[in-house]
């Protein structure tokens, strides 16, 4: 038989005695909560920023979906890398989805998360995020519509659903490879400085 | 027989204050002209947070916040008697007057400030910072209303204010329930004096480096004690209740108030919101307490 | 004012590059001079920006002083060179306040020094330790390829250009052939 083929066959049946089948009935009501309520960090990273506003007001209405802002990464679940992503924001980025707690998941926008993009050839933007932090879902377009952007969130709310998205384990479990590629465009400094600099000195707020 | 009661009023608290929420959320997004959400989704909210896990420590101090927190919210709860001639579902409020719950009111913000100052967070700090300017603004006209209220009623007991009432409050004594309101508005949290958790501003508030359980047990917290508020204002108001029927309609039709108040006004600033409290309401408030002292009862 | 420069500076001409906009190439020690004259004797009062060319052919830098009256209706570009190695010119903050943050600007993509400038740090970059990004032997495309990892196409993958003049053929020849065959559909008809 066609190799492809065989190979379809075996992903279809991988499909089917995944961890799903032995979750406990906890896992499976926790799963269900999470599906129903994710909270989304307001941070915008690049142009795409500009189709979140639309996505959670008036008009697309994401919270009927249980889809809300939240203002601290304390709280937020998913963080929106939307669009192109410089060195100095990849450093913010990776500080932000640290503090976040777990299980969190990143949502990227755009071409430009998935391989530059039209920032193919700049000397100063990542071009794959997935090197660098564990992507859950691609939303593809420059830039993706609202309406994109929540069919991105119901095919994430599906696999939270069957259980099937554990990224952060697998940035815990492979932190040494994420740790070295971040080194190798950030430098040993990976993170800013972590300090509240602008607020006590240099005449505060 | 007494520990079935109070479990059945936090029962009754938690579940009826969570839909409440819900109901808040789902009626802001329509008077905004959205679907909005389902009426459980701040319960699928707390839930999910609860099973979230955290990897971060501040010390013991900062977690012993939401705690002092939700034993003030729980407190106050249990010396509210929801009905005013039932021998149920009136918890220890034979053990303790208005007064007390008075003070247990003030006992959550001040054990959540203690905590939050522990955090360091400087967002979480200014949020608590305006929340007890705040807090000290909007005690003034209610305190004056309730002790107008205590004596005209001759009474420092809330069942008996809530059965003495033969014209509701809110109808012999206008004045005073309008004062007493705003103040309410104020405690619920809602526009215009919602500059404490501004999301814009200060980042969720004192809340903003609360995540997992205990931002679980906050979110709980405040579905408790937003019901044992509303059955307070309702004992003192609006002439108590007698069934659970009475209860629920007298309490949702204050909350619906409170929602479209909060969705149609602005949000002022701290000084703002204090100048208007201890202004507007407070005179309001001294007006009713002169006419209910001179041609009450 | 043309007159004056022309025979204080030694210069051959003054270009009007526009009705509003005047163009001066002077030495690099006579520049702050003018600059100053200009901003006491002529009003140039505001210095719009600070730009700088680099041309790698002749070995130098064109630095350009934009000053604009206060009344906003004129322009003078005031452009001196300065060789590319060891790149360096004084600084303005002390005539011009705004003069900091254009140096350092210049600083951070070219790696001009500016003596004099109190501030000269990072302005949008962070830890930059390669050549300065804006000058020209620094190569983007080198430096990507270099640096970071691209994508792998799909399996499938297929040369857009290739594939768009396959396409194209692909249509035309059936436009001909649905042409050839209404024309014998035609010639048909008429015989008949």
């Amino acid at each position: 038989m066609d190799e492809g083929f065989l190979k379809e066959q075996q992903v279809m049946e991988s499909d089917l005695n995944s961890e799903t089948s032995h979750k406990s009935s906890v896992d499976f009501l926790m799963d269900w909560f999470r599906r129903r309520s994710i909270f989304v960090l307001a941070y915008g990273t690049g142009c795409g920023a500009i189709e979140m506003p639309p996505t959670f007001t008036s008009r697309y209405d994401a919270e009927r979906l249980g889809i809300r802002g939240a203002a601290t990464p304390r709280q937020a679940d998913v963080i929106i890398v939307s669009g192109y992503c410089s060195y100095k924001t990849l450093r913010r980025i990776i500080r932000t989805y640290e503090q976040m707690a777990n299980p969190k998941y990143i949502l990227a926008l755009g071409s430009c998360t998935v391989n530059g993009g039209m920032y193919w050839d700049s000397y100063n933007t990542i071009k794959r995020l997935e090197d660098y932090l564990p992507v859950d879902m691609y939303v593809n377009g420059c830039m993706p519509r609202p309406e994109s952007i929540l069919e991105g969130f119901m095919a994430l709310q599906k696999e939270i659903g069957d259980g099937k998205i554990s990224s952060w384990q697998k940035y815990e479990d492979n932190y040494a490879f994420y740790r070295k590629n971040q080194e190798a465009v950030l430098g040993q400094t990976v993170a800013p400085a972590y300090d509240a600099d602008w607020y006590l000195y240099d005449g505060g707020l | 027989m007494i520990i079935l009661d109070l479990a059945l009023m936090l029962i009754t608290a938690y579940f009826v204050g969570f839909i409440y929420y819900g109901l808040y959320r789902n009626i802001t997004a329509r008077f905004q002209r959205r679907i909005g959400p389902t009426i459980f989704q701040s319960f699928y909210d707390s839930i999910k947070f609860f099973g979230k896990k955290e990897a971060i420590s501040h010390g013991w101090m900062f977690y012993l916040g939401p705690i002092i927190m939700a034993t003030g919210a729980i407190m106050t709860l249990f010396f509210i008697p929801f009905f005013y001639q039932s021998e149920s579902f009136s918890g220890l409020s034979g053990y303790g007057n208005l007064f007390l719950v008075l003070y247990l009111m003030l006992l959550g913000p001040l054990g959540n400030a203690m905590g939050v100052g522990v955090g360091g967070n400087p967002f979480g700090v200014m949020g608590v910072t305006r929340g007890l300017t705040r807090l000290f603004a909007l005690e003034l006209p209610f305190y004056i209303a309730v002790v107008a209220i205590m004596s005209i009623s001759q009474s420092a007991d809330i069942a008996t204010i809530a059965g003495s009432q033969t014209t509701i409050n809110a109808f012999a004594h206008p004045l005073l329930f309008i004062a007493a309101l705003f103040s309410f508005v104020a405690m619920m949290g809602q526009s215009p004096f919602d500059v404490v958790g501004a999301p814009v501003e200060v980042y969720s508030g004192p809340a903003s480096e609360f995540s997992g359980k205990f931002l679980s047990l906050l979110m709980s917290q405040s579905a408790i004690f937003s019901f044992a508020k509303l059955v307070l204002m309702v004992n003192l108001f609006l002439g108590g209740a007698d069934g659970f029927f009475e209860l629920l309609w007298k309490t949702f039709v204050l909350f619906l108030f409170v929602i479209a108040f909060g969705a149609i006004y602005g949000r002022f600033k701290t000084p703002q919101s204090v100048d208007f409290l201890i202004k507007v309401p407070t005179v309001i408030a001294i007006v009713g307490l002169i006419f209910a002292t001179a041609w009450g009862n | 004012m043309f007159a004056t420069i022309k025979n204080r500076f030694a210069t051959t001409d003054i270009e009007v590059k526009r009705e509003d906009l005047y163009k001066v190439v002077v030495q690099r020690d006579a520049i702050f001079e003018l600059i100053f004259m200009l901003r006491e004797q002529y009003d140039y009062q505001t210095l719009n920006a600070i730009t700088c060319c680099d041309w790698i052919e002749e070995e130098h830098f064109a630095i350009t002083y934009i000053l604009t009256t206060s009344d906003r209706k004129q322009s003078f570009m005031v452009q001196t060179m300065i060789g590319r190695e060891d790149a360096q010119i004084d600084s303005l903050t002390h005539t011009f306040e705004q003069a900091e943050i254009m140096e350092r600007d210049l600083h951070e993509m070219y790696g001009i020094d500016f003596p004099g400038n109190q501030n000269l740090v990072e302005l949008s970059l962070e830890n930059w330790v390669h050549t300065p990004p804006l000058r020209r032997e620094f190569d983007t495309l080198e430096f990507v390829n270099n640096n970071l990892s691209f994508r792998e196409g799909r399996d499938g993958n297929m040369d857009v250009k290739k594939e768009m003049k396959r396409l194209r053929a692909l249509k035309k020849a059936q436009k001909a052939a649905a042409k050839k065959a209404k024309e014998e559909a035609s010639e048909v008809s008429d015989g008949n």
